[in-house]
């Protein structure tokens, strides 16, 4: 029963000014276990934030992110899960799903979280979960103005994880749930 | 093959409880679940087995309710579920996710406790599933119970309750393992393996078998039925049938149902099982409910203990008070964990089958009219036990005590008991204490209580007390009303011959005299009461309260005079009355009679007169309801209490606090009567001597802290019924009685003399009452002149005897408080 938090392209202060109060209220510290952000924060101030969320906290570096050292993508493992992140700006074409599944299978993740394109979408691909928590904020992106504010929560029980998507739509936070089931436990890999 | 069996073995179980109980006396945790009110104490095993199979229907029907797994969908099957209140973030407090991790929470809590439990019997405590049982346990008993919440020893009231089950269990294997045979299924003389292989009744190895066991049977140790076996395997044998009533669900021993089991014991120790001692309470910061005292209940206990110690040991009782040992330091750590942690575990197991064999049931007090006893917890012999168990110990390490100067010490002694004791000699010693324990007038008398309590609480503020319910059940000292009766009717006799249109109510028609003296108090409501009285006045409001109050009587009463009930009222002693009202109906009447009276005559004056007065009041003996006569003699001293702003109190409490009926009422009586500022005390004495029936340990307190509110309390319940009596009264007497203020002060104050509550005397209360006196009699003085201008002649007259009498009275009274002075 490990909660997940995945979110990213914030873009604060440049494009939004924070995270919708909707949001703000389910975020409440103690009942997330990790954190995983995509990227474009933009500032330390949104990092610190984050923190107060959760200690355990990944961040990948976004293009605008004003913090320089974080990774390029990163990868963890939680329960029986690898977890891999990216903020996707890398990634060419942007939301390319082959594209992104040939990242996923280079970082040897099951469940891949990219960004970048502010959109959520979600894709069950050969035996993994390609994830994108869209923006946090809804703040327009170089592809589209029109930005639902979005984030992920994955909920991993063992060999199950159940990935919650909020989206605040019209003004009003929608839930939406996906099922995903891994077929074998996580063994290390020999190369 | 069973029912036979149970035949048999009935009359080896009738006596399941007792412990020389063969059968059942090495099965602790039957017998302790018998004890606990969770099995039957019936013979029969069938009964056990159902009723336990019932308790543990009952706590898995709870585990499924309440242990939440937010993965599994609500409803089993709903296609659809409400994501937007069912998702992990969500602030919907009734949502599966939001209980679990209000669940979660409660667990941690749990968890930092059970992580420390018994860590030398690690083996077994510390190991995962002992540990997982226990939480569960935990967590669900506190989900039933929100109100108590999860405190820190409960898991160590649980804990042995665990043990004595495993070790049950145990021994239930061992015994299998002996006795293989009859716990065995075997069809054919062949055991199940054997028969699965190939069914074809194998006639030949089934001769085989036989032979063998014929050829076996000289051997003598094979038992081949059940009748040969020692009782207790046979008890052991049908408890844990598995083809019994109920299967495998009644398998009275079983490692299976560990955890209901133990559920169910908890949940019994810790309730109480509708019998006097709960656990629980222990664990609860407020007071109870009808908490006589207005105690937490452990603290309510804690001083029980003391109470009990000063009356087997005073030269230690007072040794520990004076170097300020308060009882609850060490005895809050015996009482909630039931001396879990002064005793090694199986010493332990066998303190607790002594507490647990004794009876939790509520014990009828016996003495007279009181209702209620002083310490909840002496209210069964269980709980009287584990007050005794508790001064047992103490004693047992009686001369360290004693030899030390030093809090701390005597706190470290207490607190680390000594490893190697004598625990039969410590048993034994319990259990003669138990029964000094439980007798009457050691349960009820609050005396000491009220004293050795004041003592500890001296520094505390009033305010604590001020407003808090007054429950009505107070215990009251244990003097028979009959005793007060008489010295009523002695005094009384004085006044008989007095006029019944007087104002007098001495006579014995305490309806004549209540009702004068609610005349007497209506008529004065005009008279501004005078703020001759020293003392605080009270607040306005209350004296509207009382006002209000008196009107009502006043209509029911049928006079027309009477518009404002006096103007000062103290309506501290309301509460008081209050609280007495709940005691006798009858005395009501004739109380609220005189509370009215003296009510409308007493100024709402002095604080301190007036919560003297209510202390005295209070003090008073209510002699037994029953008897009108009583009750207006209560009433008149109440009133006359009252009346005397301060001095009446000071003689009330004199007299209460000599635990003797002191005639000292009467004259404070007379002179509040013949005060025509006098305070509405006599309301509050009314009140005062309803309530000299309940605590006197509220009394007490009443003297410590803040009369107001509770004399408003008082006022106002002695006011209600008055109103209610008076009604049903005489309302005819319009005597012109109401001019004499003293006619109706000086009946009071007889009747006051009457019933003097029994309540300790405190240094304080003799030194207020010496001042009182010295008012009183300032008083008569001032009452004489006011007389003289009286209209009526007969009730100058009257009035000159009573002012007599309430002299000689007010000189009882100042030896009382020079002796109160010098203790």
């Amino acid at each position: 029963m490990v909660l997940v938090l995945a979110l990213g392209d914030l873009h604060i202060p440049h494009r939004a000014a924070d995270l919708p109060p909707k949001f703000k209220s389910m975020l409440v510290p103690g009942k997330i276990q990790h954190i995983i952000c995509t990227g474009n924060l933009c500032i330390k101030e949104v990092q610190d934030y984050l923190k107060t969320l959760c200690p355990d906290l990944h961040i990948t570096r976004g293009e605008y992110d004003e913090e320089t050292r974080y990774p390029e993508t990163k990868t963890l493992t939680i329960g029986q899960f690898k977890l891999g992140l990216c903020h996707g700006h890398q990634v060419i074409p942007w939301g390319d799903l082959d594209s992104l599944a040939m990242l996923q299978r280079q970082l040897d993740v099951d469940i891949l979280v990219t960004g970048h394109t502010h959109q959520f979408t979600a894709y069950k691909h050969e035996g993994g979960v390609v994830i994108n928590p869209g923006s946090a904020t809804g703040a327009y992106s170089s592809i589209t103005y029109d930005v639902n504010p979005s984030f992920v929560l994955m909920d991993i029980d063992g060999l199950r994880v159940v990935v919650y998507v909020y989206e605040l739509i019209d003004g009003e936070v929608k839930v939406d749930k996906i099922d995903f089931k891994k077929t074998t436990a996580t063994t290390h890999s020999a190369h | 093959m069973s029912r036979e069996i149970v035949e048999e073995e009935s009359p080896s179980l009738t006596r399941v409880v007792s412990p020389e109980n063969r059968s059942l006396g090495a099965l602790r945790s039957v017998r302790w679940r018998v004890s606990l009110s969770i099995l039957p104490p019936s013979p029969s095993v069938d009964d056990l087995r159902r009723e336990t199979a019932d308790s543990r229907r009952r706590y898995a029907g709870l585990r499924r309710r309440l242990l939440v797994d937010p993965h599994v969908p609500k409803d089993g099957g709903s296609n659809s579920p409400d994501l937007v209140m069912d998702n992990p973030l969500s602030q919907n407090p009734d949502s599966t996710w939001g209980r679990f991790f209000r669940n979660a929470e409660l667990e941690k809590m749990v968890d930092k406790d059970l992580s420390r439990l018994y860590p030398e019997h690690g083996s077994y405590f510390q190991a995962l599933g002992c540990q997982g049982m226990l939480r569960r346990i935990l967590l669900l008993w506190c989900l039933r119970h929100p109100e108590c919440g999860y405190r820190q020893g409960m898991h160590e009231v649980l804990a042995p309750l665990l043990y004595v089950l495993h070790v049950d269990v145990e021994r239930l294997s061992e015994v299998r393992k002996i006795h293989k045979d009859h716990f065995i299924d075997k069809f054919d003389g062949l055991s199940f393996e054997e028969n699965d292989v190939a069914y074809n009744f194998d006639f030949k190895k089934f001769l085989d078998s036989m032979e063998d066991e014929v050829g076996s049977q000289g051997n003598s140790k094979k038992v081949r039925s059940l009748d040969e076996l020692d009782p207790e395997i046979q008890t052991i044998k049908l408890l844990t049938d598995a083809y019994g009533v109920e299967g495998e669900l009644g398998v009275v021993l079983s490692e299976k149902f560990m955890e209901h089991d133990a559920y169910c014991m908890f949940e019994a120790l810790m309730s109480g099982a509708r019998g006097s001692v709960a656990m629980a309470d222990f664990f609860a910061p407020f007071p109870a409910a009808e908490s006589y005292s207005g105690l937490p209940p452990v603290i309510e206990a804690s001083t029980a203990l003391y109470h009990l110690l000063s009356i087997v040991d005073s030269s230690l009782h007072s040794h520990l008070v004076e170097l300020g040992v308060e009882p609850q330091y060490f005895a809050l750590r015996w009482l909630r964990v039931l001396f879990g942690r002064e005793f090694s575990l199986n010493d332990l197991l066998v303190v607790w089958d002594e507490i647990l064999t004794a009876d939790n049931s509520k014990l009828d007090k016996v003495s007279g009219n009181e209702e209620i006893s002083g310490f909840k917890i002496l209210d069964s012999h269980r709980g009287a036990l584990i007050v005794a168990m508790a001064v047992s110990m103490i004693l047992y390490v009686r001369s360290s005590l004693l030899a030390t100067e030093n809090a701390t010490t005597c706190l470290q002694r207490l607190l680390n008991f000594p490893e190697n004791i004598n625990l039969k000699k410590l048993i034994a010693k319990a259990k003669s204490l138990q029964v000094l324990a439980l007798d009457s007038k050691i349960s009820s008398s609050l005396s000491t209580f009220d004293v050795a309590y004041s003592r500890s609480k001296s520094a505390v503020s009033g305010r604590n007390l001020s407003s808090g319910p007054i429950s009505p059940n107070t215990p009251l000292s244990v003097v028979a009303d009959s005793y007060w009766e008489e010295k009523w009717r002695v005094l009384h006799k004085a006044e008989e011959p007095r006029q019944v249109d007087s104002l007098d109510k001495l006579a014995p028609s305490g309806k004549r005299r209540w009702s004068e003296k609610v005349r007497l108090v209506l008529s004065r409501t005009e008279s501004d009461p005078s703020a001759a009285r020293a003392g605080k006045y009270k607040k306005g409001h209350r004296s509207s309260v009382r006002r209000s109050l008196l009107e009502d009587l006043s209509q029911q009463l049928g006079l027309e005079e009477d518009t404002e009930a006096g103007d000062c009222f103290d309506v501290s002693n309301i509460e008081d009355r209050h609280s007495v009202e709940g005691q006798v109906e009858g005395q009501d009447d004739t109380s609220i009679a005189s509370i009215c009276t003296a009510e409308e005559r007493c100024d709402s004056g002095s604080g301190a007169s007036v919560s003297e007065e209510s202390s005295s009041i209070f003090s008073d003996p209510a002699s037994s309801g029953s008897i009108t006569n009583d009750h207006e003699n209560d009433t008149e001293k109440s009133s006359v209490a009252s009346n005397l702003s301060s001095d009446g109190n000071d003689d009330r409490h004199q007299s209460d606090l000599e635990d003797s009926p002191l005639p000292v009422s009467s004259p404070p009586e007379d002179a509040l009567l013949s005060y025509s500022e006098e305070n509405e005390s006599s309301g509050k004495m009314v009140s005062a001597s309803k309530e000299s029936r309940h605590l006197s340990g509220r009394f007490q307190w009443l003297l410590k802290f803040g009369w107001n509110n509770v004399s408003q309390e008082a006022s106002d319940k002695g006011v209600s019924n008055e109103t209610a009596k008076s009604a049903n009264r005489d309302s005819k007497n319009n005597a012109a009685d109401s001019s004499t203020a003293a006619g109706a002060s000086r009946p009071t104050s007889q009747r006051d003399v009457v019933d003097q509550n029994v309540m300790g005397s405190l240094k304080n209360l003799g030194q207020s009452m010496l001042e009182h006196i010295q008012v009183i009699e300032s008083v008569f003085q001032q009452d004489r002149v006011q007389v003289g201008s009286l209209d009526n002649l007969s009730k100058n007259n009257i009035v000159g005897k009573g002012q007599v009498t309430a002299m000689t009275a007010l000189k009882e009274l100042r030896k009382i408080s020079n002796l109160l002075s010098e203790t």
